[in-house]
């Protein structure tokens, strides 16, 4: 990657990103949300996360080289669940679904 | 802390094999503090997708931050416009959790605490990054592997939620919707638009069992704080989930409860190591 296609992600992501996490603080302050807003506010965490799980493990086409390696990635991710379960630990979470994830791999 | 270098490590391995090197990646994960934007970045680059597509989908998973800013810019205002503008500009998703706890239980965490805590993070972010880049440009880790541990992350951050009717239908609604703009070729936007129509299902659902009343109820607070898990990390999603202070107490759970006795972000930062 040359040093301007790096300089072009950069900036217009970096730039995107800051105007998102000031714009709301500068325009609310000193304001209060309703409590309807706050409500609808709490709802991202789930949905956002929730989103980028099926994102990452749920395709159109994740059957399309056989039904193993599409389901793989989801047993892992039980994996992680059974893990997360026992634990609450994200270090463990992280460490233990990537080595299922490579033993599952191996199968 | 140890959690970020598990993760971070292999996000600089993916940008390595996309082409940045350890310096880009350093000023990346200095800059850009969204683990999912930067393992995007580099699966859509491997798969020779062009600068200004990697930009907008980049984009669009990161407006989820103005949503965070908008929850924690209530409690923003008890300080000056500087180090409100400071603390935004530097959060992770986890720091951000910790903070609102800690801002709405309103105990004695001041800017300093947060700035410092939000810091922290970041450079740790930052050099596990660089440090991942340097590891992937002389060993070859399948980049597969190396992506699996930000959906273990995810899957993490997912479990960590409260499971109240509202939550559970916010996530099947944002899960259906993924799939969906999978399937008819909306994958850039995929993501955003999942967690609005899921946000929308969990007010929807909250309208008709009144559990956004029930939220506001000392009891609710008890109840969810016990299911909500231990991680200051995820519980956020709690934190945010009812306001008035009760529900960041929900981000106590275990790690978050015993750190909440520490004064200092240090103490913080070490208690959640030795958590992990």
């Amino acid at each position: 990657m040359s040093i301007t296609e790096f300089l072009v992600l950069w900036l217009c992501s970096f730039g995107f990103i800051l105007f998102c996490r000031v714009a709301p603080v500068v325009v609310l302050r000193g304001r209060s949300l309703s409590p309807r807003v706050v409500d609808a506010l709490g709802y991202i965490p789930p949905a956002a996360f929730a989103a980028l799980v099926t994102n990452d493990l749920l395709s159109p086409n994740m059957f399309a080289n056989g039904i193993w390696p599409g389901l793989m990635p989801c047993i892992a991710s039980g994996v992680v669940v059974l893990v997360c379960w026992k634990t609450r630990s994200m270090l463990w979470c992280c460490v233990l679904g990537v080595v299922s994830y490579v033993l599952l791999s191996l199968i | 802390m140890l959690s970020y270098v598990a993760v971070g490590m292999p996000c600089g391995v993916l940008a390595a094999k996309a082409g940045m090197d350890p310096l880009m990646n350093f000023v990346l994960g200095l800059t850009f503090l969204t683990g999912s934007g930067q393992f995007m970045m580099s699966n859509l680059l491997l798969a020779g997708i062009p600068i200004g597509s990697v930009v907008a989908s980049v984009c669009a998973i990161s407006t989820r931050f103005s949503l965070y800013s908008a929850s924690l810019a209530p409690y923003l205002q008890h300080f000056g416009k500087p180090q409100a503008l400071a603390i935004s500009c530097t959060y992770s998703e986890e720091a951000y959790g910790i903070s609102l706890g800690k801002l709405a239980e309103g105990g004695n965490w001041t800017w300093r605490h947060a700035l410092l805590l939000n810091l922290t993070v970041q450079f740790t972010w930052a050099i596990s990054c660089a440090l991942g880049a340097a590891l992937g440009s002389v060993v070859d880790i399948p980049t597969a592997i190396a992506g699996f541990a930000m959906t273990s992350l995810f899957v993490y951050l997912l479990c960590t939620q409260s499971h109240t009717a509202g939550n559970v239908c916010a996530m099947a609604g944002a899960a259906a919707t993924v799939f969906i703009c999978k399937c008819v070729g909306l994958t850039g936007v995929a993501v955003p638009l999942g967690a609005l129509v899921g946000m929308g299902a969990g007010m929807a659902s909250a309208l008709l069992t009144h559990e956004g009343k029930k939220a506001t109820t000392l009891d609710d607070a008890t109840t969810s704080r016990g299911i909500a898990g231990s991680d200051n990390v995820a519980a956020f999603g709690n934190a945010t989930r009812s306001n008035n202070a009760l529900a960041p107490n929900s981000a106590a759970g275990s790690d978050n409860a015993t750190a909440s006795d520490s004064s200092t972000p240090d103490a913080l930062a070490l208690k959640e190591g030795d958590a992990q």
